[in-house]
């Protein structure tokens, strides 16, 4: 009899449920399709595009779709190309350190010096600039900075100098002032967030239980805003490694960086060449991500130990 | 409980935002070419479409384009590029989203070649007529009875140089190597082109298709020439603009930059043509092959190449064109110095220098002249 039952098939409705069954488990995850379409769609198939076209070669113009390292051979086998990424990355680490030298400070005197009612407005000039645009903002430097420039007109008119200083401009140093200016409301804002939330007592406390003040902020509230710090360098070092409009602008001749070269490719037709040397400055960011990542988590590790 | 005043499943919101992205993308899709309803209510001045025009910022001006909409229901949407490479690829990547490109001498016959773009009967579009004979007659423009572009204008790229700095006329290309020009010199950041004035400062014979070797001696040249470049600028009105505040005494660009400087407040600037010769452009407008606006080219161009347009565009940017009927206006409106100063009634001049055209081997080029440029 019970042989008998087992061979009868299963009823349409008791199948479903079987299936509705085994779909358990994903149907959870039903909830996230629609942000992996859009990743996938926006994220992951260009980025997928651009490690292929790196692996290929132009031909007359045309990307042939022949596999072949040989974009990755010419960078590592040219000095040029190797100069102007550490001078990318020289500059990101400069500019970035500047930025949260002047952005920490800022924080800082707001959150303890300003009252709370005109923090928020305060904030608001921060980023007032943002209303303007990118090139906008870029452009004006070119009017303080320039020969004919503010600066140069003040330097003549209190007779420090009798004639146009041109070494303001079309330098590295100008690019990295400039990215300094564009990125310090990143920073700015987000090292407020960090210090907001900062319990100032506990350096009070620390201090009243013998702590001098360096050791008081050096043990007690930077550990506490270092994930602040982390994401505000996050910020700014990673879109600085990307940069190209700034360099092309205040930076002439001598303030090159690798984004520069980069759409020098593109604007060439050479694909091929501009994508492997853009996937290599992503996989620069990713290494940095990873070690900051790594370095917060350790930093957890400790503090709870 | 009416369906308006229950709360909306997950499934209907996503349902929603689904039909709502589709809808967003086909109506931006859509803006590309003429609506059924627009195209209903035209008048006798033909449909109404948009047409994306990829070009360089002189090829137009903003009034013009709102003359030429209200006219002929055509709206002009430009989007700029330096590089005719660039160009090229966009066209060839993009296929139908553009309807018009602007380009150089040699690029034309490769696009049409490549199957990029359409030659068209000149003699029909009537305004052509108001162009000089010699324009409608280039040999390397001609495809059977048809032509490939519509001629637009022309310049060679030289020196010009601010008298009060250089004391000297650089009238050779070694002449802007000087060490006392260091970081004065202003150029545009077009690799192909800047390795071709390379090519002629170093005697090759083929600028566009140099040699191994060629490129060899072009990229040293380019080396010397490194510390005296301010700026390697992005459009051209970046190098009028450092002549004019005095931050370069010497620019590499197109003929009228003198009166381009003075108009923006600057010095004066002279001319110096190098004795090694030169390159220059011959640029036209082409009817892409793949655009889905092809019956509206000859009616644009039509409206938006007529004289008083092409006599203004000469006031602005300074190079000649080559609407003979615009030379006559201007003319007429007391610029026949100005005009015969910058070659307009000349011309056949354009075939004197070597023209523009794709580089035989473009990854050499680029690989040099980033080599060089790179930190």
């Amino acid at each position: 009899m019970e042989g008998k039952v087992a061979t009868v098939p299963a009823a349409p409705r008791a199948r479903l449920g079987a299936a509705r069954d085994r779909l358990a488990p994903f149907a959870e995850y039903a909830g996230f399709l629609p942000a992996l379409v859009l990743f996938g769609a926006f994220f992951l198939v260009p980025l997928g595009l651009i490690v292929a076209y790196s692996f290929w070669r132009v031909v007359d113009y045309n990307v042939v779709h022949d596999w072949t390292l040989d974009n990755y051979r010419y960078f590592f086998s040219v000095g040029t190309y190797i100069r102007t990424f550490w001078a990318t990355i020289w500059v990101a680490v400069l500019a970035t350190a500047l930025t949260i030298a002047i952005a920490f400070p800022f924080a800082y005197w707001l959150v303890r010096h300003v009252p709370r009612r005109w923090q928020k407005p305060l904030l608001v000039l921060v980023i007032v600039p943002f209303w303007a645009s990118y090139l906008l903002r870029v452009y004006a430097w070119l009017t303080i900075l320039g020969e004919q420039g503010a600066l140069n007109r003040f330097l003549q008119w209190t007779h420090v100098t009798d004639r146009p200083v041109s070494f303001f401009l079309y330098d590295r140093p100008a690019v990295v002032l400039v990215l300094v200016y564009l990125y310090f409301p990143f920073a700015a804002l987000t090292l407020y967030a960090a210090l907001e939330r900062f319990d100032w007592d506990q350096l009070r406390a620390a201090m009243d239980l013998g702590a001098t003040p360096l050791t008081a902020i050096r043990r007690i509230m930077l550990p506490q805003v270092l994930p602040g710090i982390v994401t505000a360098v996050i910020f700014v070092f990673i879109p600085i490694l990307g940069e190209y409009l700034t360099p092309q602008l205040v930076g002439g001749a001598k303030g090159v960086m690798i984004g520069n070269l980069i759409v020098n490719f593109f604007q060439g037709a050479q694909y091929t060449r501009g994508a492997a040397a853009a996937l290599l400055i992503a996989a620069l960011i990713v290494v940095l991500l990873a070690i900051f990542r790594r370095s917060l988590e350790l930093r957890g590790e400790t503090l709870r130990a | 409980m009416s369906s308006f005043d229950r709360a909306l499943t997950r499934r209907e919101v996503l349902r929603g935002a689904a039909f709502g992205s589709i809808g967003l993308y086909l109506t931006a899709c859509g803006g590309s070419s003429s609506s059924p309803a627009t195209t209903a209510a035209a008048s006798g001045t033909g449909k109404a479409a948009t047409l994306n025009w990829l070009t360089w910022s002189d090829h137009y001006a903003n009034d013009q384009l709102a003359a030429v909409k209200k006219k002929t229901r055509l709206t002009a949407r430009p989007q700029l590029f330096s590089d005719n490479a660039d160009a090229y690829l966009k066209i060839k990547q993009t296929g139908g989203q553009f309807d018009i490109v602007s380009g150089d001498a040699l690029w034309v016959p490769k696009y049409l070649k490549d199957g990029l773009t359409e030659s068209f009967d000149l003699s029909s579009i009537p305004v052509s007529s108001q162009l000089f004979s010699i324009a409608r007659e280039f040999e390397f423009w001609q495809d059977g009875s048809n032509y490939m572009g519509y001629p637009f204008s022309w310049s060679t790229v030289q020196i010009y140089y601010n008298p009060k700095f250089v004391k000297t006329v650089p009238d050779s290309w070694h002449a802007v190597l000087d060490p006392k020009y260091k970081g004065k010199v202003s150029l545009e950041n077009i690799p192909t082109d800047m390795m071709a004035i390379a090519a002629r400062a170093t005697g090759s014979k083929k600028p566009y298709a140099m040699s191994r070797g060629e490129i060899s001696k072009a990229k040293d040249y380019l080396e010397q020439l490194k510390p005296n470049v301010l700026k390697l600028a992005s459009q051209n009105n970046e190098v009028i603009r450092a002549l004019a505040d005095e931050s370069a005494w010497i620019g590499i660009t197109n003929l009228g930059s003198d009166d381009r400087v003075k108009d923006a407040g600057g010095p004066v600037v002279k001319p110096a043509y190098p004795r090694e010769g030169t390159i220059g452009f011959i640029d036209s407008e082409q009817m892409v092959k793949a655009s889905k606006n092809k019956d509206s080219f000859a009616r644009f161009i039509n409206a938006a190449e007529q004289a008083p347009y092409i006599a203004q565009n000469f006031i602005t940017n300074g190079r000649p064109l080559f609407n003979e009927k615009a030379y006559k206006l201007l003319v007429n409106q007391g610029h026949k110095d100005r005009a015969d100063r910058l070659l307009y009634s000349k011309p056949e001049k354009a075939l004197e220098m070597t023209i523009k055209g794709p580089a035989g081997d473009q990854q050499a080029y680029s690989d040099a002249f980033n080599e060089v440029f790179g930190a």
